[in-house]
């Protein structure tokens, strides 16, 4: 028999609880609530974690086509040397005058609106001297090899024209000439 | 004993129409998390089947470009469908008096890239594919400079190199496809991707007078 201790002990459980063990319909809303934010939390971080993926995907492409463009130059210097105009570079040019765009990535296959096109361009071909070599007939240190700098830009997808995210990689190569 | 009669002065227990709100909201949220998946997943497999070819396109243009840097020599033959065969002669870095040869060509049937009659990359294409997953080599040339590119400014330039320049000068161009068959339902459409992998090599070594004892 139940002492009347222990009919308190069960009244005040219940009053705390207010029903009879299970779960009511509120408990079921918030719980369905907290696990569909589990979900979305979940499925961002999923998608941040892919397009991280892609990121680092175009940054590989953009080193590779950063220096094909680099043994271009490295083959000039070596065996069709380049004139004093294309020595300067194309820095400062405009989009349309300097090398052409290069696509980066191509994104969603069925459409061309958000495919990734990169800017390549390059920095004055820079002779170094060494004045260990000896020195000309001006009297100017010799020089002992040519510094190459590739320069490849692109905007990156969640770019606007408020907030633009770009990127960008600077490859750097010397080539000596062959006659050298 | 006083008997508690619940929370409100109500009965225990869930009335109907808590009941049948409390099924519609979860079945409209397990629907919605099961298109959510069924999509998230597709799209999951998608990505790692590009990046494993990815993966696999780096490797070769490493592989690749990496002998023809060393090259003295190489000869460049067409092959099956838009495909070249390679052989690339490069001295012994050890016994520098002798001549060594790489040969690259590409299996189409079985999409790998063989050198020296071996896969390159004996783990692709992946074996554990999907149905209605496949990879296709479209394309695998090494040509001149200038030659074969979608850029009308270098096939200008080209013609205003020097020949020497021109014979040294290599575009390697690896193009790989991803098919994959909808396989969800009827109304999807097949889809599929192309990767090209490009590099430019200037072989420094075919104008250079190479002989034994330069290197030592």
């Amino acid at each position: 028999m139940p002492t009347e201790k222990e009919d308190e002990m069960k009244k005040n459980k219940h009053g705390w609880r207010g029903d009879a063990g299970s779960i009511d319909f509120v408990q079921i809303i918030v719980g369905l609530i907290v696990v569909g934010a589990a979900c979305i939390g979940t499925f961002q971080a999923l998608e941040f974690g892919n397009n991280q993926l892609n990121s680092q995907m175009r940054y590989r492409k953009a080193i590779s086509i950063a220096r094909s463009h680099v043994e271009y130059w490295q083959g000039r210097i070596h065996t069709d040397t380049p004139n004093i105009n294309e020595m300067q570079g194309n820095l400062g040019q405009n989009v349309g005058q300097a090398r052409n765009a290069y696509m980066l990535d191509e994104r969603d296959p069925l459409t061309e609106t958000d495919d990734i096109w990169c800017d390549v361009r390059y920095g004055t071909i820079t002779p170094v001297p060494n004045v260990e070599l000896g020195v000309d007939k001006r009297g100017n240190p010799l020089t002992s090899h040519f510094v190459i700098r590739v320069y490849v830009t692109w905007m990156e997808p969640n770019s606007s024209e408020y907030q633009p995210n770009k990127s960008e990689v600077v490859f750097q190569g010397s080539m000596v000439p062959a006659s050298f | 004993m006083k008997v508690h009669a619940g929370r409100c002065g109500r009965d225990e227990g869930w009335t109907l129409i808590e009941a049948t709100i409390s099924v519609v909201i979860m079945a409209i949220m397990v629907l919605g998390l099961t298109i959510v998946l069924l999509a998230f997943r597709e799209q999951l497999d998608r990505s790692w089947a590009i990046r494993v070819m990815d993966q696999y396109g780096n490797d070769v243009m490493e592989d690749l470009t990496h002998d023809l840097r060393n090259a003295t020599e190489v000869t460049v033959r067409p092959s099956t469908g838009k495909t070249s065969r390679v052989d690339i002669k490069y001295l012994d870095p050890i016994r520098h008096e002798l001549l060594l040869t790489s040969r690259y060509r590409a299996d189409l049937r079985n999409v790998r890239i063989e050198k020296d009659g071996r896969a390159l990359d004996p783990l692709f294409p992946p074996r554990n594919l999907g149905q209605g997953e496949s990879y296709e080599i479209v394309q695998f040339t090494l040509t001149p400079y200038g030659e074969d590119t979608p850029n009308n400014q270098e096939r200008v330039d080209s013609f205003r190199r020097n020949a020497k320049f021109m014979s040294a000068s290599w575009d390697i161009r690896f193009k790989l496809r991803y098919n994959r068959k909808a396989t969800i339902n009827d109304g999807d459409r097949d889809w599929s991707v192309t990767k090209e992998y490009f590099n430019r090599v200037y072989v420094r070594n075919m104008n250079l007078i190479v002989q034994k004892g330069i290197t030592d």
